[in-house]
Order: structure tokens, then sequence, then C-alpha cells
């Protein structure tokens, strides 16, 4: 993978940001797909390992969600991904759903006793830990989910970055 | 791409990405394995939450004879996944 630099040199130019757009069949199997697209951008922006993961996996949680809990949706899923110098932007669109918001959906209970932990619902609360921002907008059937992952920098040195958004994460709601 | 299997010291060793796709294929070999409580993450290099779910099923599985699920040599973006989670305190999980 290629690596950027950490600080650009006097009178550089900062490259333009990346910005693709696909589609991808309404299935859990064109995961495979959908990961080598997503990471042939990051690696041609030098995204750093840590900011790669944390992105592909949201991508996962959100696609998996749509896929799931709307499989009988018509067409395939939008993905776009903007990829600048300082911050990783994507959105996903679903054009024949019903409203739901995920940005709505309640916190996992992490502290429950283990007899009481479901699998269920990790996946947003972990998104959420790892992206600083989480949009959700509905209109005419269309569901689009956006996402912005400030990158936490590609340098030797962030080898050990954390997987977690360097803010914090987005706004979570309270646990219902 | 995502490989499940005996390693050289019969430990369950798994490698590639844990995501979505391959639970089917994790959970088949968890449940033909007995109930296993040791996994190598060597050469694993991504869990989503959907690889979470199968860890926390086999977890419940080992908790009848009052074990706990081991999860060695796991590498930091996959520990962090943990800890996000609370995993890390549900399983015995080394780095």
């Amino acid at each position: 993978m290629t690596e950027k630099p950490a600080h650009s040199a006097p009178g550089s130019v900062t490259p333009e940001p990346l910005h693709q757009r696909r589609t991808f069949a309404r299935s859990i199997a064109s995961l495979d797909e959908i990961f080598a697209f997503v990471r042939a951008l990051l690696d041609a922006r030098g995204v750093g390992e840590a900011d790669a993961y944390a992105i592909v996996m949201t991508i996962e949680e959100l696609f998996t969600n749509m896929v799931k809990y709307n499989a009988a949706g018509s067409g395939r899923i939008g993905l776009e991904i903007e990829c600048g110098s300082d911050a990783v932007v994507c959105r996903l669109t679903d054009h024949d759903s019903e409203r739901f918001d995920v940005t709505r959906a309640p916190d996992v209970d992490i502290h429950q006793p283990v007899e009481q932990r479901r699998p269920g619902g990790l996946g947003i609360h972990l998104v959420r830990r790892m992206v600083d921002a989480l949009d959700y907008d509905y209109s005419g059937r269309r569901s689009r989910i956006s996402f912005r992952r400030t990158l936490t920098g590609t340098a030797a040195g962030k080898e050990n970055a954390s997987v977690g958004s360097a803010s914090g994460g987005s706004d979570k709601p309270g646990l219902t | 791409m995502f490989e499940i299997g005996y390693g050289e010291d019969g430990v369950i060793a798994l490698s590639g990405r844990f995501d979505a796709a391959q639970c089917d294929k994790a959970q088949g070999f968890i449940d033909a394995a007995g109930v296993p409580h040791v996994f190598d993450f060597r050469g694993l290099e991504y869990i989503s939450s959907a690889g979470l779910g199968v860890l926390l099923k086999a977890h419940k599985r080992l908790l009848a004879s009052g074990a706990r699920l081991r999860l060695i040599n796991v590498n930091n973006h996959i520990y962090d996944i943990f800890r996000f989670s609370g995993f890390d305190k549900v399983f015995d999980v080394a780095r």
C-alpha cells in the first residue's frame, strides 16, 4: 500500500479528492466486490490500515443492514466514496426502501451479562465508534446513509492508530 | 479470502477476512468441531459484527461446561473491535 506523506512539503499541491460511485447487487455475496472497490480507492489515496479497516467495516455493516432488512427491494444499492486528503465520505443509497433511520437505532448495552448478550444490533453500535458523522436521509422511497471518517494519518508512526474515531465517534442516542 | 481450519497444533485457525458472507462457512466448521475453546487469529486480518455473532454463539456453548472462549494472536485492529463491543471482557483475548 502506498503511504501518504504525513505533511505536505511547502509548495506541494494537495491532490484532488478521489470520487467514485458504483452499484452492487442486493446480496451479501456482493461483499467481496465491495471490498475490492473500496480498498482500491483507499490504497490509491494511501489511506492507513486503521482508517481503511473502519471505513470498510462501516460500509459492510450498513450494506448488510440494507440487504437484510430490505431484501425484497428492487434494484441495486449504490455506494459513493469521496476520498479527500483528510477525510473520507461515503454514501449508501437504496432507491426502493421503507424508511429506517439507522442513526436512531439504540446502542447495545455492552455491560450486560453474557447470558443476555445477543449478536444483533452490534453493527450500528460499532459504526458509531468508528465514524465522526452518521446521517440518514429519506425521500420518495430513497433511503440514503452517509458517514464521514476523519483520517488519522498514514505515516509509519501511525501504524498503531486505533480503528476508533479520533473524535470519539458520532452522536448516539441514549439506550431505550 | 476467509479460511478456517486446524493449525499445526490442533487449534482452530482463522485467516483472511471474517465478514458477513463467511458466517455460514465458519459456523459449519465450528459446529462440526464439537465445542472448541481456542481460536488462533494469527492470520485473521478483519472481523465484523457478523463474525462476532458466530464467536458469541461458540462462547455461550462453552459456558455450560464452565469454560470461556480463548482467542490468541489477535491483531490491534481486531482488538479494538473487541473493546468497542465489550467482548474483550467476555472472551479471553490475547494479542
